[in-house]
């Protein structure tokens, strides 16, 4: 059988993610089924490590909701940060927009932990908050670090370039005309926004949610650095699974759990969205 | 409004490079421990850094995995960049939302899981499980990246080419490469700075090797000395240097190119 | 004469050093249906920017119905503006889109409904396109429906601006004398921008010819096409021939780039003849017209029912049009003599 271009093209993406991505859940999966604290993939068939997590005696359900609630609060946080700024990028920055939108890319190619314990050294007693405050007032810094508000501070700071490209794509998306014509016709700027700019500018709305909610969810960093162990968020736990507690089967089990979670959300929206759309504006 | 949200976006740019500058001012005190405000001011704490030699290891480590990252993922993005916007196929759409997969899932739990392929294929953990772990999300980026130069090119005129007898091997050098080149170079750059600055999917898949973003981690866990936020910054600098020198080359041939 | 419904008082637009409509002075008659074309970059679309809200002036005053309007936003003028794109939201149906002028001044849904179809009726839209999606619509029905929400707005003033522009010729026409019909029906004010001055003809009242920013001449179809005031508006006309030429002492003209002397009706001592293809005429001798020159006949095209003809004089290139019924009939190998009279010739001062 031959193959037209288009297929052809797509092999390599294609066996980097079959080996790369689907293979490595494939295993996950695997793991999972295998007798607890064992190795013996692909050996054992059990559901034991599903037992021990959705035993009410558990609590791990604990983790997994501060990790939906984490990644929740960040996605609502982040749309009020973000979409002002969206807004700039997409209709009134003109020239500067490319250098703004380069100040707010950068940081993704700084590691997450560097940018992280920047703010430990700021809010950390005798750290620069803090000895700024001291030196101004005379009077000591917030104990605000190793605290849930901090593990979402640091979750709306790392994940912010999440949201706001997907929210600037999806403004440049509604034609200015059709801006023009709504305000023309009398339309208020509320009516505008309810009217034209929220609907049309949805694609990208969605992808900055579904994107950011989604990195939230499994992030865990953020609770490590700046939270301390105030919260054990669900990534920690998959984590202590695999190296503390040597039990790959359990870890690999939440990981399906999350994974699924996940996996359901991404795919409901992002098979309704038109991708050449969003990105080629043709 | 314009002003309003021009003084929002200037205050959240600020917030945004606040925990660099941070690092900054840490990496220049004398003392082991940050104290601010910084009673001695030293260049201590970065002549160790730049001399250690384990971290002149962690380094070249961190640049092998980088370059190597850099050019596979650029390959491959091309290629899977042409299949995302340059060919119309049936399965197309299944392709698009199937390469952003990798994107819309947290990167420790993909480390975690790559570990556990590795491991079941018997695969030993060093930087190169790490340049394939790098590659599973790096490369959908610079897919997406190089697709939206694609996009903008008509492929009426690598018909063109064509017809007029230039070989397909002719009609790539010619044609599609010099035209798409903004967008494979863009790519390049984020492969290499994303690859740069990894840190949950390098933590679990580099075996004995270590990067950058690893040692630090270590370090702010148990043990840390100045030269965490020194070589922090190290590497920040070496990013933002990588960016300019890429993207004032970009700016550079291209005006040479309207000129010409 | 009543008071315009509309004044423009010196109104300019600067962009940077750029002048895109400079200092215009022009008043609209109420209910009339005035066309300002132009070719792009004349400056046209500021010029109805400015008056729709969307642009300030950088200079001059807009007055509505003598109240200067300058600084009021688009959404509180009178008036509306149809985009070249038609901005029709793609998100909502026809109905939807008809209705949006209403529901944004909060009227009821069910006048609204009801005032969508009475729209919709007028602009010659099925009923039963209320709830289709406007995206599945054809170009001369998305026009309509674009036309329609316009109306809805209910405002003094339609403005247009080429919305004619990308629909293809046979529809045009179709279209353009549609919109005459509805301009009629509704007594409304309509001030239409297109660069082409075949679709002003066919619709305007008046017209207005833009050119750098300026209106360099406003009058009917009829005075625009019969007494161009100067050789930009002649020749955005349409192709016509252009001869300029010099006063001699005994009363006739010498032609500049072309061997010859003319006769005119006009006392200056410099200018240019211009005269239409269709007013040249082959002849057989050299006193059969007011005017002859000699040449070669170089080229023939056929335009469908017409035919037109290029004839070489020295350097410059002569255009002629007949009907088919009067095709050139002599020895296209020889030279050929080509007449005009007077009366129907232009004579433009420089």
């Amino acid at each position: 059988m031959r193959l037209g271009p288009g297929p052809r093209h797509a092999i390599p993406v294609g066996i980097l993610l079959l080996l790369g991505f689907a293979a490595p859940l494939v295993a996950v999966t695997a793991y999972s089924l295998a007798t607890p604290r064992s190795f013996d993939v692909f050996r054992s068939l059990t559901l034991a490590n599903y037992r021990t997590i959705l035993d009410p005696a558990n609590t791990v359900w604990l983790s997994f909701a501060w990790s939906l609630l984490l990644a929740a609060a960040t996605v609502v946080l982040l749309a009020a940060i973000a979409y002002p700024i969206a807004y700039g990028l997409a209709r009134l920055f003109g020239r500067w927009a490319g250098l703004v939108g380069l100040l707010f890319v950068f940081p993704l190619f700084i590691s997450e932990n560097v940018r992280l314990y920047g703010w430990v050294l700021f809010f950390i007693k005798g750290g620069v908050l803090d000895g700024t405050l001291r030196t101004l007032l005379g009077i000591g810094g917030p104990d605000v670090l190793f605290t849930p508000g901090m593990i979402l501070f640091g979750m709306v700071y790392v994940y912010l370039p999440f949201m706001l490209f997907p929210l600037t794509l999806g403004l440049a998306m509604v034609p200015r005309d059709l801006i023009d014509a709504a305000r023309d016709m009398g339309a208020s700027r509320l009516q505008i926004w309810r009217e034209v700019e929220l609907p049309l500018a949805m694609p990208g709305i969605l992808i900055g949610f579904l994107l950011t909610f989604v990195l939230g969810a499994g992030a865990v960093a953020e609770a490590k650095v700046l939270g301390g162990q105030s919260v054990i968020v669900i990534t920690h736990d998959i984590e202590i699974a695999f190296t503390y507690a040597q039990n790959w089967p359990l870890g690999s089990a939440l990981a399906v759990l999350l994974t699924l979670l996940i996996g359901t959300l991404v795919l409901l929206v992002l098979w309704r969205l038109d991708l050449d759309r969003i990105l080629g504006r043709r | 409004m314009r002003r309003a949200i021009g003084l929002w976006t200037g205050l959240v740019v600020v917030m945004l490079y606040l925990p660099v500058l941070c690092g900054v001012l840490a990496s220049l005190g004398q003392s082991r421990y940050f104290r601010f405000p910084v009673q001695q001011w030293s260049t201590a704490w970065w002549e160790r850094t730049l001399s250690s030699i384990e971290i002149g290891i962690l380094i070249r480590t961190s640049l092998a995995i980088a370059a190597c990252v850099t050019v596979a993922a650029v390959v491959i993005g091309f290629v899977g960049a042409l299949a995302f916007a340059r060919y119309d196929w049936r399965g197309r759409r299944l392709y698009q939302k199937l390469l952003l997969l990798p994107i819309f899932f947290p990167q420790p739990v993909l480390g975690l899981a790559l570990l556990l392929w590795f491991n079941a294929l018997g695969a030993p953990l060093s930087w190169w499980t790490a340049v394939v772990a790098h590659l599973v999300w790096i490369v959908p980026v610079v897919t997406l990246v190089i697709a939206i130069q694609v996009y903008g090119f008509d492929p009426a005129l690598e018909e063109a080419a064509a017809d007029m007898g230039a070989s397909r091997l002719m009609v790539l050098r010619e044609v599609t490469l010099p035209l798409l080149w903004p967008g494979i170079w863009s790519g390049a750059l984020f492969a290499f700075l994303l690859s740069w600055g990894n840190f949950p999917l390098s933590l679990y898949t580099t075996g004995a090797d270590s990067t950058v973003p690893e040692w630090l981690y270590a370090k702010m866990v148990a043990g840390y000395t100045p030269m965490v936020p020194t070589l922090g910054t190290l590497a920040t600098l070496a990013a933002a240097g990588a960016l300019l020198l890429g993207g004032g080359l970009l700016a550079l041939v291209r005006r040479v190119r309207e000129a010409g | 004469m009543a008071e315009p419904i509309l004044r423009l008082a010196g109104v300019g637009k600067t962009f940077g050093q750029l002048r895109a409509v400079d200092r215009l002075v022009l008043d609209v008659e109420e209910g009339e249906f005035l066309t300002i074309v132009g070719p792009s970059g004349s400056g046209k679309t500021t010029l109805l920017r400015m008056l729709a809200g969307l642009e300030t002036p950088s200079e001059g005053d807009i007055v509505l119905r003598g109240r200067r309007i300058n600084d009021l936003p688009p959404e509180k003028r009178p008036t509306c503006l149809v985009f070249q794109s038609l901005a029709l939201f793609p998100h909502r149906t026809v109905g939807q889109n008809i209705e949006f002028p209403l529901k944004v001044r909060g009227v009821a849904a069910a006048e609204r409904r009801r005032r969508a179809h009475e729209l919709m009726a007028m602009v010659r839209l099925p009923a039963d396109y209320y709830g289709k999606n406007v995206q599945k619509c054809s170009g001369g029905e998305r026009q309509r429906v674009a036309l329609a929400r316009a109306f809805a707005y209910d405002p003094e003033i339609l403005f247009f601006d080429e919305p004619l522009s990308a629909i293809d010729y046979k529809l045009r026409k179709t279209l353009e004398k549609e919109l005459k019909d509805i301009h009629k029906e509704t007594g409304k004010t309509f001030i239409y921008i297109t660069h082409s001055l075949e679709e002003a003809m066919v619709m305007s009242d008046r017209i207005g010819v833009m050119h750098q920013g300026r209106l360099v001449q406003v009058g009917t179809p009829e005075d625009i096409y019969q007494r161009p005031r100067n050789l930009f508006v002649a020749a955005f006309m349409g192709e016509v021939n252009q001869i300029p030429v010099r006063r001699n002492g005994n009363g006739t003209w010498e032609g500049l780039d072309l061997a010859g002397h003319f006769r005119a009706d006009a006392t200056a001592e410099r200018g240019h003849l211009v005269i239409r293809p269709e007013l040249m005429r082959f002849v057989s001798a050299r006193d059969a017209a007011d005017n002859v020159v000699e040449g070669l006949l170089y080229n023939e095209y056929s335009l469908g029912s017409r035919l037109q003809y290029q004839i070489r004089v020295g350097e410059k290139v002569l255009v002629v049009e007949r009907s088919r019924g009067d095709a050139f009939a002599g020895d296209p190998s020889a030279p050929v003599l080509v007449g005009w009279d007077v009366r129907d010739q232009l004579f433009l001062e420089d």
